[in-house]
């Protein structure tokens, strides 16, 4: 017997034997089909398999925060305003226990989802220790 | 530019899942270290995002400030120090396993690959006769997503699926071929939407409705453009509630993106159809796709106590008026009554005059967050007039559509009354099928 039809007298999916676990959960109907005969139909695949993205390591982390140079990036995340309230609270408490550390908030020029060059050029000039980026959502 | 320092994230939790997963496996690759604040954060009173500081970090459950500085200072794992090509490259299955229908179009709505309407499935005699619509070799790719979102690569046959799918017929495929390769439509957290504008001869050879119910559930072609759309939208772009698709509200509009085609029959001399305008033959067969959010309907029909351009003037005013982009769309009858009542010649003409006319107040227009995101850009970078605009009072009045150009007109409708919307879709320029038959 051909196989596919022999799943589909068990009620299992053969879809199920091909990788879709969900489709287990209802025993087949058979459909008729002038073309198969067998109830089953063939189609193309719609789903179009994503591309796993190359890998890029992290930087290595600070030993600690004591007299370092950290840069707030806004995004400007629907405007920067909330963005800038929420660093400045994170500056006054940074500052509180680390009394070394230096902090600069600024805001993206290119908006959320450009580069800001401005602000990388500061960043070497400034030789930036770590940087924290947000605030979105 | 590469600094080699460590930078971490923050945002609200719903951001962070993305990027810890869809983004990282298929875009960035880079495994960002992330802090989260609740949801939602902007729009919040100042002491909601400053109490975030000394709350929790919603992903570790720690006080926000010991995930920054751990996040800052914890050694590497040994995760975050691979690079190269990742392994587990999954390959493209080109037929599914065979199934019943009832199996199948389960697999299509878990898979959410449909718009959860019902669909035909595709076959590979349905997809390959839709194939032949066209002259492109079915593997050709038409369009490579490569930027936030994942990667993937459209070909003419994954078109072709999702053309079977939403019911076209190959005759359609050259017009769905084109409209593709502005695939995935526009979405975000706000409530995008999407609007396609049919023009040239291609309207009558496919019996496109741009008469009574234009904008109605009242056509074939209408309804399956739009629709196919819609679906090659979702397979391209990977578009899963929840996964990547991540509209607050979403619309109603992505089932259909206000498919329609001018009436230019009934233009009055001197108005030029869209394609016209965009620089295009009459004769050229064209589809012109552009994204927004908001339309406003005149309700009634027009009264003669108050000029028309008047009242669209005045709707105007709760637009965004994102990128000075707004959208007109009126009935003949509408048309004919600016041109011949109020003296407007041509469709610039009326598009000039709205530019100089609707005004609102800048603390209005600095009060919608889609302004916020794309022109405080500009008026950070000094750009005008957007630097001037950051500086005045909340209660000054402002001309926003700075562009006329922007500002479309496109007529459409039965001349069963004289009713018009106002909508803020940006047209983008129109795109010739013929290139893709």
């Amino acid at each position: 017997m051909e196989r596919r039809k022999m799943l589909t007298m068990l009620g299992l999916s053969p879809a199920l034997v091909a990788g879709y676990p969900a489709y287990a959960r209802t025993a087949v109907k058979a459909v008729p089909d002038s073309s198969s005969g067998d109830g089953l139909i063939t189609v193309l695949n719609p789903g179009i398999p994503n591309k796993l993205a190359t890998r890029y390591p992290l930087a290595p982390p600070l030993d600690n925060l004591e007299d370092k140079t950290i840069y707030m990036i806004n995004l400007s995340w629907e405007g920067p305003d909330a963005g800038n309230y929420f660093y400045g609270a994170m500056r006054e408490w940074l500052a509180q226990r680390y009394p070394g550390i230096k902090t600069s908030l600024k805001v993206t020029a290119d908006g959320m989802f450009g580069l800001d060059p401005a602000i990388l050029k500061e960043m070497t000039a400034n030789k930036a220790d770590g940087a924290i980026v947000g605030v979105a959502g | 530019m590469q600094l080699r320092i460590p930078a971490i994230g923050v945002s609200s939790a719903n951001v962070v899942h993305y990027g810890l997963d869809y983004d990282f496996k298929y875009s960035n690759g880079m495994p960002v270290r992330y802090v989260a604040v609740p949801f939602p954060f902007t729009g919040q009173p100042k002491a909601v995002d400053v109490g975030y500081v000394t709350g929790k970090d919603v992903l570790s459950g720690q006080p926000l400030m010991t995930a920054v500085i751990k996040a800052l200072t914890d050694p590497l794992t040994a995760e975050e120090k691979i690079s190269g090509a990742p392994e587990g490259q999954a390959s493209d299955t080109r037929l599914l396993p065979s199934d019943t229908d009832e199996n199948l179009r389960r697999l299509f709505e878990d898979k959410g690959w449909t718009d959860y309407n019902w669909v035909k499935l595709p076959t590979e005699k349905l997809v390959t006769e839709m194939v032949n619509g066209t002259s492109r070799k079915p593997g050709e790719v038409i369009k490579s997503i490569d930027i936030t979102g994942g990667s993937r690569q459209l070909t003419v046959e994954k078109v072709a699926i999702a053309a079977v799918m939403a019911g076209a017929s190959p005759d359609h495929f050259p017009l769905i071929l084109a409209l593709a390769t502005q695939a995935p439509f526009g979405n975000s957290t706000s409530s995008m939407a999407n609007m396609i504008v049919i023009n040239g001869p291609i309207r009558k050879r496919l019996n496109f409705n741009c008469g009574t119910n234009a904008l109605g559930p009242y056509n074939r072609s209408n309804a399956v453009v739009g629709r196919a759309f819609t679906i090659v939208s979702k397979i391209v772009g990977d578009l899963r509630n929840n996964v990547n698709a991540w509209e607050s509200l979403g619309s109603n509009l992505q089932y259909n993106n206000l498919c329609f085609a001018e009436n230019e029959e009934n233009l009055p001399e001197g108005w030029d159809p869209l394609h016209v305008q965009m620089g295009f033959k009459p004769n050229d067969d064209v589809v012109s796709v552009g994204i927004g959010w908001t339309s406003v309907s005149s309700v009634g029909g027009s009264q003669s106590l108050y000029p028309t351009h008047f009242l669209i003037r005045d709707y105007m005013r709760s637009l965004s008026a994102s990128g000075s982009a707004a959208t007109i769309l009126m009935d003949p009858t509408v048309a004919a009554l600016l041109k011949d009542t109020h003296g407007f010649k041509t469709k610039a003409q009326l598009a000039e005059w709205f530019s100089q006319n609707v005004e609102k107040t800048a603390g209005s227009y600095w009060g919608n967050g889609v302004i916020q995101s794309t022109a405080v850009p500009f008026a950070l970078q000094g750009l005008e007039p957007y630097a001037s605009w950051k500086k005045l009072p909340d209660d000054t009045l402002i001309k926003p559509f700075t562009n006329p150009g922007a500002i479309r007109v496109v007529v459409t409708g039965g001349k069963v009354q004289t009713t018009w919307f106002v909508t803020d879709f940006g047209l983008r320029r129109g795109l010739k099928v013929d290139d893709w038959a």
